[in-house]
């Protein structure tokens, strides 16, 4: 090793050191992966708990319904737990009667809804059902299938046909989805996958934009210290330059690291178990992926970053001219929890996945959602690639003006000219 | 004539409208100690930082021992910055490893050389510390030790004794004689003019962008010579001003320093002001550097 990478090599071992050893980091190193194992578990348990116990009542004003709705529900294994329906006689109340009756018990909470079966059900009036909570879509969907189901059969029934053919038309069956793959056919739900995805591309947006603000930061208290003067009749502009952002870029590798490992050894080693959907998403090709575009999008962002820090002499300033490249963060991140959940392969999200900065989030948003043809992978690769390579070539110089410049905030113009100093 | 270790010729510097450095040249010669003196805003800092590379001058060269800026000079310059930082959050260890290791020194020379330095400053019980548990004092011997751990050849340094108390002023000044002996060239600048004289081998002063005086203390000596009388009084003394043969004067209330035109006149001098103020003090010196900053600025400088 030269005196120069020996010295790039000190500057990045100190900037990996100082913050691999901060309590903080330690922290959100370790915690992050038992709030997204949280993430897996605790929305089951939630909604679960919350239900709690539902006793909803069932009157019937035509007299046929009630006894076949209710037997539909006895037969079914997929009754959610803490839900009980209970017969009640009208006793020759009108339906308006029932709700005055009703209104009070039900925002007492001594019972959780009503279903009224109407006289003459018609077609476009649905089945009423009244209660407090009418957003728990998992009580309301089994609901809403045995009233379907019910309805069906009984109307079937006194038309004399055999109930083992009614059996089979009313068995209703729900759809049962797999994801097609390179790698074969796994049975996945979309929602997992969606909730996957986004979460991932959080996780990729947050890494990037923190590791970026710290390089930053770390640039303005050099400059402010003026320990930029002692770095620079050290060594060169370079050696700071990418010694600091390789070693911040380590940090967020050994970061993501530990996360992916943890997460790994959560999904094997969970007294829990795992849904089997999230352990079919998360292929090893994926965490390849992952890496990959998390060390572009790193690269791409943090020299913008680091040349802010290079180019203002307050916090304030920085935030002001930082601004734009948080923007520019969040456009991609936007597109993907919104445009790519949607559709995956519409031109403007396959354009922009090609994009310059916009690719890294996008194209591995594309890649966890439905896999984009390999040319367009291998498109976003290169171009970010190429955008990184021009970064740090144009960077390493305005960097090196840059940080030696106080008092005044540059103008863009000026930061231009910077980049033809020799 | 001793090898010469840094040589300035004609740095031009122009911010905006502002000639911020106009036209300084000078020499170092090795084991040289050079004062650069000046008031607040005179171009020192600015001139320093050219000699280190940190901004390019607009005009004129630096040569520094016989080539220009380079980095393969880096690890033989020793440079302490006017404004002083070193990272806040760092320990006072890490520090000196940190940046004894881009002076290119091994870590077992850093720790063994470390060692020496922070017991000789007293700092050997604080060294786990982190620089922003230090007193502003503590932090800036730390700095100190910093800049010389690698044994420079050349040292350059901006302010040295600001924000020191009298008894690590005494320290650093010692360390500077002894850097000396050990053949480092020394150019530090300071606006503390009185004290960089029990220092210097040689005097540089610069007083709006250009240099007003350079020679060596025996020069100074010489030149400057018996021409200063300082006196204590009660009265009046604004009848100095009209004497004939005063070539200059500082009032300060109660003392005042009077530079004749010839030493003959110093018997008139005394008759006039007994005559006319009740005299306290009458002594013949030598100028301090102070005075001599102020007559050779008054004059619009050479």
């Amino acid at each position: 090793m030269n005196g120069d990478s020996r010295k790039m090599w000190t500057i990045l071992s100190k900037e990996f050191l100082q913050i691999v050893r901060k309590k903080s980091f330690i922290i959100s190193t370790v915690l992050t992966p038992v709030l997204m194992a949280a993430f897996f578990v605790i929305p089951a348990m939630l909604s679960d708990a919350a239900r709690g116990e539902k006793i909803i009542h069932v009157v019937d004003l035509n007299g046929a319904y009630q006894s076949a709705f209710l037997d539909s529900i006895a037969q079914d294994p997929l009754k959610p737990s803490g839900l009980d329906f209970i017969a009640v006689d009208h006793h020759g109340r009108s339906r308006d009667e029932l709700l005055k009756d009703y209104r009070p018990i039900i925002l007492e909470k001594k019972v959780a809804g009503l279903l009224i079966w109407p006289a003459e059900p018609e077609k476009g009036s649905g089945i009423p059902y009244y209660g407090l909570n009418i957003s728990d879509m998992t009580s309301l969907r089994f609901i809403e299938k045995h009233v379907q189901r019910s309805f069906t059969r009984l109307h079937l029934l006194r038309q004399n046909i055999s109930e083992a053919l009614i059996d089979k038309a009313t068995m209703a069956p729900t759809l049962q989805t797999f994801k097609v793959k390179k790698e074969g056919i796994t049975q996945s739900s979309s929602q997992a996958e969606l909730l996957m995805s986004v979460f991932m591309l959080t996780m990729l947006m947050s890494v990037i934009m923190a590791y970026g603000q710290l390089i930053m930061r770390g640039i303005i208290e050099e400059k402010n210290s003026r320990i930029v003067e002692l770095l620079i009749s050290s060594t060169t502009p370079q050696s700071v330059f990418f010694g600091k952002i390789f070693g911040i870029g380590m940090v967020g590798l050994t970061q993501v690291a530990a996360w992916i490992s943890l997460t790994v050894a959560y999904l094997f080693f969970s007294p829990w178990g795992v849904p089997p959907q999230y352990l079919a998403f998360l292929t090893p090709s994926l965490g390849i992926y992952f890496v990959l575009f998390f060390v572009l999008g790193y690269f791409s962002f943090a020299i913008l970053f680091s040349l802010v820090g290079a180019a203002v002499n307050t916090d304030e300033e920085a935030q002001h001219l930082s601004a734009p490249i948080s923007y520019l963060l969040f456009i991609p991140f936007l597109m993907g929890i919104t445009m790519v959940t949607q559709n995956a392969d519409s031109p403007v999200v396959v354009v922009a996945s090609l994009f310059p900065f916009l690719s890294p989030m996008l194209m591995f948003m594309r890649i966890s959602m439905a896999m984009p043809p390999f040319w367009q992978i291998a498109l976003a690769l290169i171009s970010s690639v190429l955008t990184v390579w021009i970064m740090i070539r144009l960077g390493a110089k305005i960097f090196r003006v840059g940080i030696l410049m106080y008092g005044k905030r540059p103008t863009l113009k000026e930061i231009l000219t910077w980049i033809s100093v020799k | 004539m001793a090898e010469t270790v840094l040589e300035l010729r004609d740095l031009i510097k122009v911010y905006g409208d502002r000639t911020v450095v106009d036209g300084i040249s000078l020499t170092l010669s090795k084991g040289e100690i050079v004062g650069m003196l000046g008031p607040n805003g005179a171009g020192k800092t600015t001139t320093i930082r050219m000699i280190m590379n940190i901004i390019a001058p607009d005009s004129g060269s630096v040569l520094i021992l016989g080539q220009p800026f380079c980095e393969e000079l880096k690890n033989r310059l020793g440079y302490l910055p006017e404004e002083r930082g070193l990272y806040r959050k760092m320990t006072v260890m890490d520090a000196l490893r940190f940046f004894g290791r881009l002076k290119g020194l091994e870590r077992a020379e850093i720790d063994k050389r470390a060692e020496s330095w922070l017991d000789r400053f007293a700092l050997t019980e604080h060294k786990r510390k982190r620089i922003e548990e230090l007193s502003k004092g503590m932090a800036q011997k730390v700095q100190i030790i910093v800049t010389i751990l690698h044994k420079p050849e050349l040292l350059i340094l901006d302010e040295p004794f600001s924000g020191l108390d009298p008894v690590n002023i005494e320290l650093v000044r010692d360390l500077i004689l002894e850097m000396k002996r050990s053949g480092t060239s020394i150019l530090f600048s300071t606006h503390l003019m009185d004290f960089a004289e029990k220092l210097v081998d040689r005097v540089i002063m610069i007083d709006r962008g250009s240099k007003v005086l350079d020679e060596t203390l025996m020069q100074v000596r010489q030149d400057f010579g018996d021409s200063l009388v300082s006196i204590s009084y009660n009265g009046d003394a604004s009848f100095v001003a009209e004497l004939p043969y005063v070539n200059s004067f500082r009032d300060y209330g109660n003392t005042m320093e009077i530079e004749l035109a010839d030493m003959h006149h110093k018997d008139e001098l005394l008759d006039a002001l007994r005559t006319r103020l009740d005299l306290t003090r009458f002594a013949v010196s030598e100028p301090s550097l102070n005075h001599i900053f102020f007559s050779r600025v008054s004059k619009g400088g050479l």
